[in-house]
């Protein structure tokens, strides 16, 4: 498959009479917004607002983050099962628009959201602090089950990032970048000398705000495949996740995933990068024993030398972590395991719940629970008022003067397990 | 701003004592730098000055750590120490003990931060890179420059209060403690990294060394139990009254054979516990609860197996060293062998 | 049963012990040990002697869960039931696996 990214350049977002992108710059008409999220009786109202880098603002409770795309030629559309349909996606042109994030806010429980600070020290532990955002603040239908607002919420995000991206669809790109993946046969013709290079891409895959979707379906209900990893670029894989907000991939982590774009940069030199293989990570045992030998038994079909494998969250998952480390290590596969760790407030506790002399090679994404101030903001962005019930946080994590000092656990995205910032420990 | 006051330990040698024959010095002060101290004075500039330095020959130090550390304690507070520097003590294996010792005692009972340098296998790091920080230096004096470099900065930052990055930037041994730092390049491309190294058979660091275990394969299962002869073997301290071998309470050296021929149970009368790390009454009101000679009799009268063996081996599993269990092991199984012993029945507490 | 996640994990090993066998790992879900005031974890009916992975499984989950620590806060009304929605569907999603259709017994 080939894909080609063109990356649009956002400037500047702002509210105005009628929507456009011009120039880099995305003018927002929140009333035609607003009327069309409103289609779905679930939402009783949703509010919007912009952040920039280097503001004074705090949103919170984070629940997913987006990045608006178009497909501008070729198969299928964005986020397919999902707001485009099924057909399969992951070739032709695409633009993405770079700088810019569509945040979600809202209540679904009260807890497991998370903080994203534009300035001060939390801004250095989270990408998004770097992108205007387009925040959604959404208020559900009075009564409504919270598995129903988790969904309504989600397809908000979804569509309004769809929508933003539609206005971009003539838009030029500032740089393209074309991602090729040849097929089995033409890749083992083409690079007979490379190493092949699978990525296993663990999915959150437990419940209600632990789920994960692909092209549309339950994470929960399949087994492990293999996907073309342009197929992610184009929104195959969104994220029905907010637990916990430092190790949960939001659906920008699935669509600009780090792995996939470093694989991409040394494919056809130094590695044969064959594709991704997703996988779950549930509840039930067996399911994991399942699962992690599908994806063994796939790895080995694909004819791997070598695999990176990144999981979501910690705990149960850590299991299938290192029980697909075990397998494909056990098959000569040479694996790398991307993870995060929850060492405790003074770092020496047991990092993972899970592991095995196998897996030698880690990439770890930090301590979660590493103790954080947050200093008070001039504005915060949908409500303060969960800070003390949020994963990480405490009955003390809300100060007097509006500091939080919580753990790093709180920062959506800040100990990112695929890899996707520079945060590390020793 | 005034200069920040060190106190610096080296041993006889980089004292220019002497040598290994002067290995059993006594531990002295003199004001000032001296040895390895003019090469630390130098990194500090102008920001700290060695104002005394402790002189102890190794010998000395590992022989009378009690009385040497106490001096060296009061020298420390006499003296005002902002920091303690030890060493570096290379791959000198007594030398590296005493360096961490010191450092042990002066952080503990002071509250003074300390730091060391030593090379990897040092017996010395091992024993105390969670007690002080141990700069990691090469295997010999030739690592001296390198070794000052990074010692002095870092006392710097720890007499000052300042925050302490990850072992990797400061270039300290792990110290047990999980430090968050932002590498230069983003996860996932260090991963790929990685990978492309450890496809390639070149040497790569990993960034979370996976706790070690020793997993030992399970044996086959006895074919025939009612042949079978049984050993009992534990380490809950089970000891003839009065303990006449001296097994310790704790981190024992060493183990015990003993007979239990023509016992049909374990007298409290005869024997007992040797072992510190639980209350000992129940094992000594009832030895069979620990070492259950009571039911293997009844086991073998009943044909149920061929044989209890008529000798049992004790030692005490509190605190005792991983390497001091396996030389047991080790020995124990030997006798076990020789005498046909076809399984044994562990027990712990 | 009435007390903290950290009892439930006991409760469930003691059970592993007597020959009930795991069917859902026990730190299911993203929400901490200490975070939680529900836990749900599935176990077979007993069967004759002991299944030596689950008791591991078990052991090593209580020793991460007490690195947690304490149970951290006071919940009110409303967030208690949100945890057991969260903890419930998580239950759902095992039962489900388990093949479980609401009316046959194990």
């Amino acid at each position: 498959m080939k894909l080609e990214l063109g990356y649009v350049r956002v400037s500047d977002v702002c509210f105005g009479d009628s929507s456009s992108f011009r120039d880099g710059v995305l003018t927002l008409d929140t009333e035609a917004l607003r009327s069309m999220l409103l289609e779905n009786e679930k939402i009783a109202d949703v509010r919007f607002e912009i952040a920039k880098p280097g503001e004074r603002t705090r949103i919170t409770p984070v629940k997913d983050v987006i990045q608006p795309r178009v497909k501008v030629e070729g198969p299928g559309g964005i986020f397919p099962g999902v707001i485009g349909k099924v057909d399969t996606v992951g070739s032709g042109k695409t633009y993405a628009l770079e700088g810019m994030g569509v945040v979600t806010v809202g209540k679904i429980v009260g807890f497991q959201e998370g903080i994203i600070d534009m300035s001060g020290p939390g801004a250095d532990y989270t990408p998004f602090s770097k992108l205007i955002n387009l925040v959604l603040v959404i208020t559900p239908a009075e009564g409504l089950p919270q598995h129903e607002y988790e969904q309504a919420v989600r397809l908000a995000g979804l569509k309004t990032a769809a929508w933003i991206g539609e206005l971009a669809r003539e838009a030029v790109p500032s740089r393209t970048v074309v991602y090729e993946t040849p097929g089995i046969p033409e890749g083992l013709r083409r690079y007979p000398e490379l190493p092949r290079v699978g990525y296993v891409l663990m999915l959150q895959s437990q419940g209600l705000l632990h789920d994960t979707y692909v092209y549309g379906v339950d994470a929960k209900k399949i087994l492990p495949t293999l996907l073309s990893p342009t197929e992610l670029m184009d929104g195959a894989v969104i994220s029905g996740n907010c637990v916990s907000a430092c190790d949960k991939n939001t659906t920008y982590h699935h669509l600009n995933n780090g792995v996939i774009e470093d694989l991409y940069a040394k494919h056809g030199t130094e590695l044969n990068f064959v594709g991704v293989i997703i996988t779950n990570e549930t509840v039930y045992l067996a399911d994991k024993q399942r699962s992690s030998d599908y994806t063994a038994k796939l790895c080995e079909f694909l004819g791997l030398d070598g695999a990176i494998i990144s999981q979501e969250g910690f705990g149960n998952p850590d299991t299938d972590l290192i029980m697909n480390c075990r397998k494909l290590e056990a098959k000569g596969i040479k694996t790398v395991i991307i993870t995060d760790e929850y060492a405790g407030r003074d770092g020496r506790s047991q990092s993972l719940a899970d592991s095995d002399p196998a897996a030698d090679a880690c990439v770890t994404g930090g301590n979660a629970n590493m103790p954080i101030t947050l200093p008070p903001m001039d504005r915060v962005i949908g409500t303060l008022d969960y800070v003390t019930r949020i994963a990480g946080g405490s009955e003390n994590s809300l100060q007097p003067d509006g500091s939080i000092v919580a753990e790093l656990q709180v920062i959506t995205g800040a100990t990112n397990e695929t890899g996707f910032n520079r945060l590390s420990a020793r | 701003m005034s200069k920040l006051r060190v106190v610096h330990y080296i041993n006889q040698f980089y004292g220019g004592i002497g040598g290994e024959e002067k290995a059993d010095l006594p531990a002295q002060l003199q004001p000032g730098a001296a040895g390895p101290g003019i090469a630390l004075t130098a990194q500090f500039g102008e920001q700290a000055e060695i104002v005394a330095t402790v002189i102890c020959g190794d010998s000395y130090f590992n022989e009378n750590i009690d009385a040497a550390t106490a001096q060296i304690l009061d020298w420390v507070r006499e003296w005002k120490a902002d920091v303690l520097i030890a060493g570096p003590a290379f791959n000198a294996g007594r030398y590296g003990v005493a360096c961490g010792a010191v450092c042990a005692a002066v952080s503990e009972k002071l509250g003074i931060p300390t730091v060391t340098g030593m090379y990897l296998e040092n017996p010395g790091a091992e024993m105390y890179c969670e007690k002080t920080y141990i700069i990691a230096t090469r295997n010999s004096a030739a690592g001296m420059r390198d070794a000052v470099k990074k010692m002095a900065p870092l006392a710097l930052r720890l007499a000052r209060g300042e925050k302490i990055g990850a072992s990797c930037e400061e270039g300290y041994l792990p110290r047990g403690e999980r430090v968050n730092f932002f590498e230069k390049e983003r996860g996932s491309k260090r991963a790929v990294d990685m990978l492309l190294k450890k496809l390639a058979g070149q040497p790569f660091e990993t960034e979370y060394p996976m706790p070690s275990f020793d997993r030992v394969a399970p044996r086959p299962p006895v074919q025939d139990l009612k042949k079978a002869v049984i050993a009992l073997v534990t380490s809950g301290g089970i000891v003839p009254k009065g303990n006449p071998d001296r097994i310790e309470a704790s981190s024992a050296s060493h183990f015990g054979e003993y007979s239990i021929a023509g016992l049909d149970t374990l007298s409290p009368d005869a024997w007992e516990t040797a072992h510190g790390g639980y209350d000992p009454v129940y094992a000594n009101d009832d030895p069979n609860r620990v070492l259950p000679v009571d039911a293997l009799r009844r086991l073998e009268k009943a044909g149920a197996i061929g044989a209890l063996h008529g000798l049992f081996y004790s030692t005490v599993g509190n605190g005792t060293a991983v390497a001091s269990s396996r030389k047991f092991a080790r020995e124990i199984a030997a006798r076990l062998l020789d005498a046909g012993v076809g399984a044994v029945i562990l027990t712990s507490t | 049963m009435d007390g903290s996640a950290a009892a439930v994990l006991l409760a469930v090993r003691d059970l592993c012990h007597r020959g009930h066998r795991l069917l859902t790992h026990p730190l299911a879900g993203s929400v901490k040990p200490n975070e939680t005031p529900y836990k749900s974890i599935l176990l077979s009916d007993a069967a004759p002697g002991t299944d030596a992975d689950s008791v591991q499984l078990i052991e090593k989950a209580i020793a991460v869960s007490d690195q947690f620590g304490p149970i951290r806060r006071n919940w009110r009304e409303r967030e208690l039931l949100d945890f057991q929605t969260v903890d419930a569907s998580l239950l759902a999603a095992a039962l489900e696996s388990a093949g479980w259709n609401g009316n046959n017994t194990f």
